[in-house]
C-alpha cells in the first residue's frame, strides 16, 4: 500500500510538473498590456519597457521557467504583479484558501448528509412518490442554470426571513443560504448516483437469494446492498470535494465570500499571470489528491480491492 | 410382414411423387435460417418507444431543432440583431414588454426577443453538437487506440493525467482567457477537457473486452484488428457512447452560460442563450423586466431536461440486456 | 454512522450560534458601500488607478487642496509663491501635520523633506512608478528616471527648511498646482519606506497616514474599513466617521437591491432596469443623475489602418483621406440614439462637441468651449441628415474611380463591456440607415476583453473607434496628447495634405505654437483654435463626457471637493451622509445652483 502511494505519488509531481510548465509558457503568449494597468496610455514605450524588462519579461521563456522552479523548490511561488502589487502569492492564497475549504467542506458534508440517505430512500421506495419528488429535485438543479436559481434564494429568500444578504463572517446567519446553495446540486447528484448504484444492487441475485432465504428487508437493505453501493461513491467523493471549491464562483461573487474561485477569475481579468500560476499549482495539487484519496478510500472500503496491482488508470 | 405390406407401399408410392423432392439450393433461404428476426436498433427502437415521456420529449426536441432552424424563414419573423425604433418617438424601442408586435418583448436596446432566443438556441445548441460530436469521435478514437496498442499506452496515460488533473472549470477559463471570444475559442475550450471523460471510458471498456474468449478466436481466425474494434468492440458501447453524446449537450450549453457569467463567453451582439440569461440576470428584481430573463431560462431549461431524459432512456433502451 | 452524527451535532451548534447573532451597530456617522474592482495596492507613489489613489486620497494629504467648487485651496502647504516664468515655486507648510501608523500613534511630523523622498522614489525608475511620467515636469527629472543623470541632487526639488520646499521645473508650467495634486507629488516618510522596501503599501500596517481617515481593516476581495484620525490637523472638517467597503464581484446585480433594503448607502443603477426604478413611486424618489466626469469620448478615424485584408483597409486609407467623406460620417452619427444605451433619459446631458469637456478651464469667467475659434462647434449637434447626405454625395464624387462603395468600416469594440458592445450596435444601424448600405458597410467586431487597447486601438486594427482620454492637468494641452506625433490613437499626422513648410502638420504646428505661449487667454486662444481645426476637419467625431450614469446615494455630491484631475474627486473630506438620498429633481435643482455658485467662486479667486 505504502509503496503504491509512493509511486503514484512521484507519478503525480512529474505530471504537476507537466501541467505547470505548459500553463506558464501558455500564459507568457498573453498581450503585455495587462502589466501595465491603466497607465499603459500614459506611459512612453521606453519607459514601459523598462517597466517590463524589471519584471523579468525580457528574459528568454526558459531562464523564466528556470527561475520560476529555482523558487518553487523554496516555496515561493512569486510575487502578485496587477492583482496586488508587490504581495506573495502564497500569502494571497493562504488568506482565501481556508474560505473555499470550510465552505467547500461545508457543502459536501451538507449533501452527503441529505443526498445520501436521500438516494437510499429513493431507491427504497422506487417508483413510489419520494422516488419522484426526488428525481423532479434533481432534474430541476440539472435543468435550471445555476447563476439563475442561486440569484433566486439570494434575492427571495433574504427578503422572505429578513436576512442579510451578504456573507459577514462574524455573523453566522450569514452562512446559512450559501452553504446550503452550495450543497443543492452535489446533493442532487449524490442522491441520483446513489439511487443508481443501489438499484443496480438490488437487481443483482444474490439479493434474490437472500430474500428467498427470510432475511429481513432493513437488514438486507443496511448490511449488504449499501455497503457495496457505496463502493463506487467512495471513490469519487474526494473529487467532488474539490469539484465544490472551484465550483463556487458563482456563490463567491454573489454573497462576497472572499474564497479562491473569486481569486481566480479576478486574477485572470487582471491577468495576473503570477496568481494564475499558483493557483493552477493548488488546484491541480488537490485534484491529484483528491484521486489518490478516492483510491485509498475505495480500498478501505472495499475488502476486495487491492492497490498496486495491474495499475494504470482507475 | 404381409399386414403391413400395403401400407409400406403405399407410402413408397406417395412418396415417390409427393413425399420427397430435391429442394433446389436458395440462398436467401439458407441466410434466413441463421438469423431470427431480432434486429438491434429496431428492438432498442421498440424499447425506447415504451417510455411515454422520453418519446414525448424527443417529439419535443425534435420540433425545437426543426423550429430553430426554420424560424428565420418563417413569416413575420423579425431579425435578431435589428435595432427596431419606436415609431413616435423615432428613438430605440427599449424595454417594450411582450406584444403583439413583439411576442417575447425587446431588450434594452430594442431587439426582439423572440427572434433573439431562438438565434441564442441556434447559437447554443451549434456548439453543443459540435462539442459532443468531437468528443465522440476524439474521444472513441484516443479510447480505442489506448486501450488496443500497448505501444501508445504510456503516452496516452500521462496526457491523460495532465488533462484530468486540472479541474475543467480552470481548463475552461484558461483557454477562452489566451483565446479570444467566439464561437470556436469556446468549441476548442470545451473540446479540449470534453474527450478525456469518453476516452477512459472507452479505453476501461474495451480492456475488459478485448482479452474475452469470443474475441480470442476472432484473433485467431485472422480478423484484422480494425475489424475487431469496429464490429466485436464498439457496438457493445453503443448505449454509453449515446448517453454520453446527449449528455454532453446539456453540459456545453451549462458551459457556455458560465464562462459568460465569469466575462469570457460570446461578445453580446452574437446572441447565444448564454448572453440572454445574463443580461437577464440584472432585472431579477424589476418585476416588469423579468421575461427578459424568464423566457430563455425556460427554453435553456427544457431543452437541457429534455436531452437529459432522452438520453437516459435511449441508453437504457440500447442495453441488449433490456431486450428480452 | 458515528460520522454522520458528529456532523449533524456540528450543524446544530453552528444554527445555535447562529441564532444568538446580535447585529450590533453604534449610530457613528457610517457610509457603506459595494464594489466590485479590487485595488491592488496602498502605494500610491506606483499606481495610476482611480480606485487606487481613491483609498490614498483620503489617507494622504498633498499640498494642496480644491474647495467645492475647484478653487484651490491650502493643504499641507499654507502658502506658495511662484517667480515670474512660472518655473520655480516655493511652497511653506503647515507645522501642525504628522504622520500617524495604523494604530493612531504619532510617528513622526511632516516635514519639507518627505516631499523630496517622496519625488525621488517616484523617478527612481526600478520603484516601477506608473505616474513618473506626470513628475518628469521637474526640471531633470527625466534624465534621472532615464538613468542619464545619477544624482538625485540635480533634480529640481529641494528642502530649503524644514518647512519649505521649492521645485524647479523643465519649463514654464503655470498650471503647475494641478499638478500637486497628482498621487506623485504627495509625500512620503524617507525612513519608513526606506525600512518597509518593496513591502510598502502591501498592507494596512506598512502604510503612514497624515490624511483624514487610517485603514482599520485590509482584506482585499472581503472588506477594508477607513475610519477618522483623531490626530488630523483639520478633522473638524471630515463628517463621516466610518467608511466600510464591502467586497462583491455581482455589485451591479446585488447593489440596486442592498441599497433598497438599506444594507448600503450607495449604489449605482444599471440603465437596463433604470425604467423600472421611474416607473416605481418609492424608487424613483431614491434615484439621480451622476455628475459628469472629465473624461472625454470620440469616435477617431485612423489614418494609419492596419487591419485585416478582408476588411480592406488600402480603400479606407484612400477614403478617410477624403475631407467629404469624413465630414459625412462627421455627420452622419446620431449621438442622442448612442448615447440612450447608457442614458435613456436626458442622453443630451452627456454629449460633448468638444474634445476639451465644459467647465475644464476657463478665460475670466469665459469657459474653454466658448472661446470664438470653439462657439460655433460647442454649440451646434454635430449630427445633421441633410448635410451627412450632402457630404455623402459630394465624397461619391470626388472617389469615384479611386475608392470602391461601400466603403468598409471597421468598428471593433471591447467584449468585456456589454454597454459598448450594444452602443456599436446601434450606431452600426443608425449610420448604414442614413448614408445607405452602398456607402459605407460598418463592420461591428468584438476585440479582446483582456488588452484591448495593446491589441485593437494602438496597432491601429480600426477604421472608427469610440476610444476616451482623461486629463492630467489644469491645461487645455493636456486634450492634445492623443493627437499629437507620438499618440497612439488615430495618427491624424499621417492625414494626406496637411503637411506644412516645417514638415510638420497644420495641427501639429498649432499646438506646438500654443505650447509656446504664456499668457493664459493667448495660450487657451491656440489651444481652442487647434480643437477647431481637428474636429472641422472631422479627424474625430466628439461624442460624450464621462459619467456613470445613475445612482442611489445618501451622499451629497456638491458637497464634496471638486476639480477635474487628480486625486481631489475622491476626498470623503467634507461629506456627510444624508437621512435620504437625493432625488433626481433635486440634483438637478442643487445642480443649477452650485454652476451659478462655482461660476462666481472661480471669477472671486482669480481677482
Amino acid at each position: 500500500m505504502l509503496q503504491y502511494i509512493g509511486k503514484r505519488l512521484l507519478q503525480s509531481v512529474l505530471t504537476l510538473f507537466i501541467i505547470i510548465t505548459i500553463v506558464f509558457s501558455l500564459l507568457r503568449l498573453m498581450p503585455e498590456e495587462g502589466y501595465l494597468g491603466a497607465a499603459a496610455d500614459k506611459m512612453s514605450p521606453a519607459q514601459q519597457e523598462i517597466y517590463l524588462t524589471s519584471l523579468g519579461l525580457r528574459d528568454p521563456i526558459l531562464v523564466q521557467l528556470g527561475n520560476f522552479y529555482k523558487n518553487l523548490l523554496q516555496g515561493d511561488l512569486g510575487k502578485s504583479v496587477t492583482y496586488r502589487t508587490d504581495v506573495p502569492v502564497v500569502t494571497i492564497i493562504a488568506d482565501k484558501i481556508t474560505y473555499s475549504l470550510l465552505f467547500g467542506l461545508g457543502a459536501v458534508g451538507l449533501s452527503l448528509l441529505i443526498g445520501v440517505p436521500l438516494g437510499i430512500m429513493m431507491a427504497y421506495r422506487k417508483g413510489r412518490w419520494l422516488d419522484r419528488l426526488g428525481t423532479g429535485y434533481i432534474v430541476f438543479v440539472v435543468a435550471v442554470p445555476a447563476a439563475v436559481y442561486y440569484l433566486v434564494i439570494q434575492m427571495y429568500i433574504t427578503e422572505l426571513f429578513q436576512l442579510p444578504m451578504l456573507f459577514d463572517e462574524y455573523r453566522p446567519i450569514t452562512w446559512i443560504l450559501p452553504l446550503t446553495s452550495m450543497a443543492l446540486a452535489p446533493t442532487a447528484s449524490y442522491a441520483m448516483w446513489m439511487r443508481r448504484y443501489m438499484v443496480d444492487e438490488l437487481n443483482k441475485d444474490y439479493i434474490k437469494l437472500a430474500r428467498a432465504k427470510g432475511v429481513k428487508e432493513r437488514t438486507l437493505m443496511f448490511k449488504h446492498v449499501l455497503r457495496n453501493a457505496f463502493i463506487p461513491m467512495a471513490q469519487y467523493l474526494p473529487a467532488t470535494i474539490l469539484f465544490t471549491i472551484t465550483g463556487s464562483i458563482y456563490i463567491e461573487s454573489l454573497y462576497s465570500i472572499p474564497g479562491m474561485g473569486g481569486l481566480l477569475v479576478d486574477a485572470i481579468q487582471r491577468q495576473d499571470n503570477t496568481i494564475v500560476q499558483g493557483l493552477v499549482l493548488v488546484f491541480s495539487s488537490l485534484g491529484i489528491i483528491g484521486l489518490i484519496l478516492g483510491d485509498i478510500a475505495m480500498a478501505l472500503v472495499d475488502p476486495r480491492i487491492k492497490l498496486g496491482k495491474g495499475g494504470g488508470v482507475r | 410382414m404381409g399386414m403391413y405390406t400395403d401400407e409400406i407401399n403405399n407410402i413408397s408410392n406417395k412418396s415417390r411423387e409427393t413425399l420427397f423432392e430435391f429442394a433446389e439450393v436458395d440462398a436467401r433461404q439458407a441466410e434466413e435460417t441463421g438469423y431470427s428476426n431480432y434486429s438491434y436498433w429496431r428492438s432498442t427502437w421498440q424499447s425506447f418507444l415504451k417510455n411515454r415521456l422520453a418519446v414525448f420529449l424527443l417529439v419535443g426536441v425534435i420540433i425545437i431543432v426543426g423550429f430553430t432552424i426554420l424560424q428565420p424563414y418563417l413569416p413575420a419573423q423579425k431579425s435578431p440583431t435589428e435595432i427596431y425604433l419606436d415609431e413616435q418617438t423615432g428613438m430605440q424601442a427599449r424595454n417594450i414588454a411582450p406584444s403583439a408586435e413583439f411576442w417575447f418583448g425587446t431588450n434594452s436596446i430594442g431587439q426582439d426577443l423572440w427572434s433573439r432566443i431562438w438565434a441564442g438556441t441556434r447559437t447554443s445548441l451549434f456548439i453543443g453538437c459540435v462539442v459532443a460530436l468531437v468528443e465522440a469521435v476524439v474521444g472513441i478514437t484516443i479510447g480505442t487506440l489506448w486501450g488496443f496498442s500497448r505501444k501508445l499506452e504510456a503516452p496516452i496515460t500521462q496526457l491523460y493525467n495532465v488533462v484530468d488533473n486540472i479541474p475543467t472549470t480552470i481548463v475552461l477559463i484558461l483557454m477562452s482567457y489566451i483565446l479570444r471570444p467566439s464561437i470556436s475559442t469556446i468549441i476548442i475550450a470545451m473540446c479540449i477537457t470534453g474527450w478525456v471523460e469518453m476516452a477512459r471510458f472507452i479505453r476501461n471498456q474495451i480492456v475488459i473486452l478485448r482479452d474475452r474468449e469470443y474475441n480470442l478466436a476472432s484473433k485467431c481466425l485472422g480478423t484484422p484488428d480494425y475489424r475487431i474494434i469496429l464490429k466485436n468492440l464498439l457496438p457493445y458501447l453503443i448505449s454509453v457512447i449515446m448517453l454520453r453524446m446527449s449528455l454532453a449537450i446539456p453540459f456545453a450549453i451549462g458551459a457556455e452560460v458560465f464562462l459568460t457569467y465569469i466575462g469570457l463567453g460570446l461578445p453580446i451582439s452574437e446572441p447565444s442563450l448564454g448572453n440572454l440569461i445574463n443580461e437577464g440576470r440584472v432585472l431579477m428584481m424589476s418585476p416588469d423586466l423579468r421575461y427578459q430573463l424568464i423566457f430563455p431560462s425556460i427554453v435553456l431549461s427544457v431543452i437541457t431536461i429534455a436531452f437529459y431524459i432522452i438520453g437516459n432512456s435511449f441508453a437504457d433502451a440500447a442495453d441488449p440486456k433490456n431486450h428480452v | 454512522m458515528r460520522k454522520y452524527w458528529l456532523l449533524f451535532v456540528c450543524l446544530v451548534v453552528l444554527f445555535c450560534v447562529a441564532c444568538n447573532d446580535k447585529s450590533a451597530s453604534e449610530k457613528a456617522s457610517e457610509y457603506r458601500v459595494v464594489y466590485s474592482g479590487e485595488i491592488k495596492t496602498l502605494n500610491y507613489l506606483k499606481t495610476s488607478e482611480t480606485n487606487e489613489f481613491a483609498v490614498a486620497a483620503n489617507m494622504v494629504d498633498g499640498l494642496i487642496e480644491y474647495d467645492n467648487y475647484g478653487v484651490v485651496q491650502p493643504g499641507l502647504a499654507k502658502e506658495w509663491s511662484a517667480n515670474e516664468d512660472a518655473t520655480v515655486w516655493t511652497f511653506k507648510l503647515r507645522d501642525d501635520a504628522k504622520w500617524v501608523t495604523h494604530e493612531g500613534k504619532e510617528y513622526a511630523d511632516v516635514v519639507a523633506q518627505d516631499f523630496v523622498d517622496g519625488l525621488h522614489y517616484v523617478l527612481d525608475a526600478k520603484n516601477e512608478s506608473s505616474t513618473a511620467w506626470i513628475a518628469t515636469v521637474v526640471k531633470n527629472g527625466e534624465a534621472f528616471y532615464n538613468g542619464e543623470m545619477n544624482d538625485f541632487k540635480e533634480v529640481g526639488i529641494k528642502a530649503l527648511d524644514e518647512h519649505t520646499v521649492e521645485y524647479t521645473l523643465e519649463a514654464p508650467t503655470p498650471y503647475f498646482l494641478s499638478m500637486l495634486n497628482y498621487v506623485c507629488f504627495f509625500p512620503v516618510n524617507g525612513k519608513f519606506i526606506a525600512e518597509k522596501g518593496e513591502d510598502f503599501g502591501t498592507t494596512r500596517e506598512n502604510f503612514l497616514y497624515n490624511g483624514a481617515y487610517i485603514l482599520d481593516k485590509f482584506e482585499p476581495q472581503n472588506e477594508r474599513v477607513l475610519v477618522k484620525n483623531e490626530t488630523y490637523w483639520d478633522k473638524d472638517k471630515v463628517l463621516i466617521d466610518r467608511i466600510r467597503y464591502k467586497y462583491n464581484k455581482e455589485a451591479a446585480t446585488v447593489a440596486p437591491e442592498l441599497f433598497l433594503r438599506g444594507e448600503i448607502d450607495s449604489a449605482s443603477i444599471p440603465t437596463s432596469i433604470i425604467d423600472e426604478w421611474f416607473k416605481d413611486e418609492k424608487k424613483k424618489s431614491q434615484v439621480r443623475q451622476t455628475q459628469n466626469n472629465f473624461y472625454t469620448y470620440f469616435y477617431a478615424l485612423n489614418f494609419n489602418p492596419q487591419f485585416d485584408a478582408q476588411y480592406e483597409p488600402d480603400n479606407w486609407k484612400i477614403a478617410v483621406n477624403n475631407k467629404d467623406f469624413r465630414k459625412s460620417l462627421f455627420h452622419a452619427l446620431d449621438r442622442v440614439s448612442a448615447m440612450l444605451t447608457v442614458e435613456p433619459y436626458n442622453p443630451a446631458d452627456l454629449l460633448s462637441n468638444t474634445i476639451t469637456p465644459k467647465n475644464f478651464v476657463d478665460v475670466e469667467g469665459v469657459d474653454y468651449t466658448q472661446l470664438a475659434p470653439l462657439t460655433s462647434i460647442s454649440n451646434e449637434d454635430s449630427f445633421n441628415k441633410e448635410l451627412a447626405l450632402e457630404y455623402k454625395e459630394k465624397a461619391k464624387t470626388a472617389l469615384a474611380g479611386k475608392a470602391t462603395f461601400p466603403v468598409k468600416v471597421l468598428m471593433p469594440y471591447n467584449a468585456g463591456m456589454p454597454d459598448w458592445a450594444n452602443r456599436s450596435q446601434v450606431v452600426e444601424q443608425q449610420m448604414e440607415k442614413l448614408l445607405g448600405t452602398d456607402y459605407v458597410d460598418i463592420i461591428v467586431e468584438a476585440g479582446p476583453s483582456t488588452g484591448f487597447l495593446s491589441e485593437v486601438r494602438r496597432p491601429g486594427k480600426f477604421a472608427l473607434l469610440e476610444a476616451n482620454w482623461g486629463p492630467d492637468f489644469a491645461d487645455p494641452s493636456t486634450y492634445t496628447d492623443p493627437f499629437t506625433v507620438d499618440g497612439t490613437y488615430n495618427k491624424p499626422e499621417l492625414a494626406e495634405g496637411y503637411k506644412e513648410a516645417n514638415g510638420k502638420t497644420t495641427y501639429q504646428n498649432l499646438v506646438d505654437q500654443a505650447k509656446e505661449t504664456i499668457d493664459t487667454a493667448k495660450r487657451y486662444e491656440l489651444f481652442a483654435k487647434a480643437e477647431a481645426f481637428l474636429i472641422e476637419e472631422a479627424f474625430v467625431i466628439p461624442y460624450s463626457v464621462g459619467g456613470s450614469g445613475y445612482m442611489a446615494s445618501k451622499l451629497n455630491p456638491f458637497e464634496a471637493q471638486y476639480s477635474p484631475f487628480g486625486v481631489t474627486a475622491e476626498k470623503f473630506k467634507g461629506q456627510q451622509v444624508l437621512e435620504k438620498p437625493m432625488s433626481n429633481e433635486e440634483f438637478k435643482k442643487a445642480l443649477a445652483e452650485w454652476e451659478e455658485e462655482r461660476a462666481e467662486a472661480l471669477a472671486n479667486a482669480e481677482k
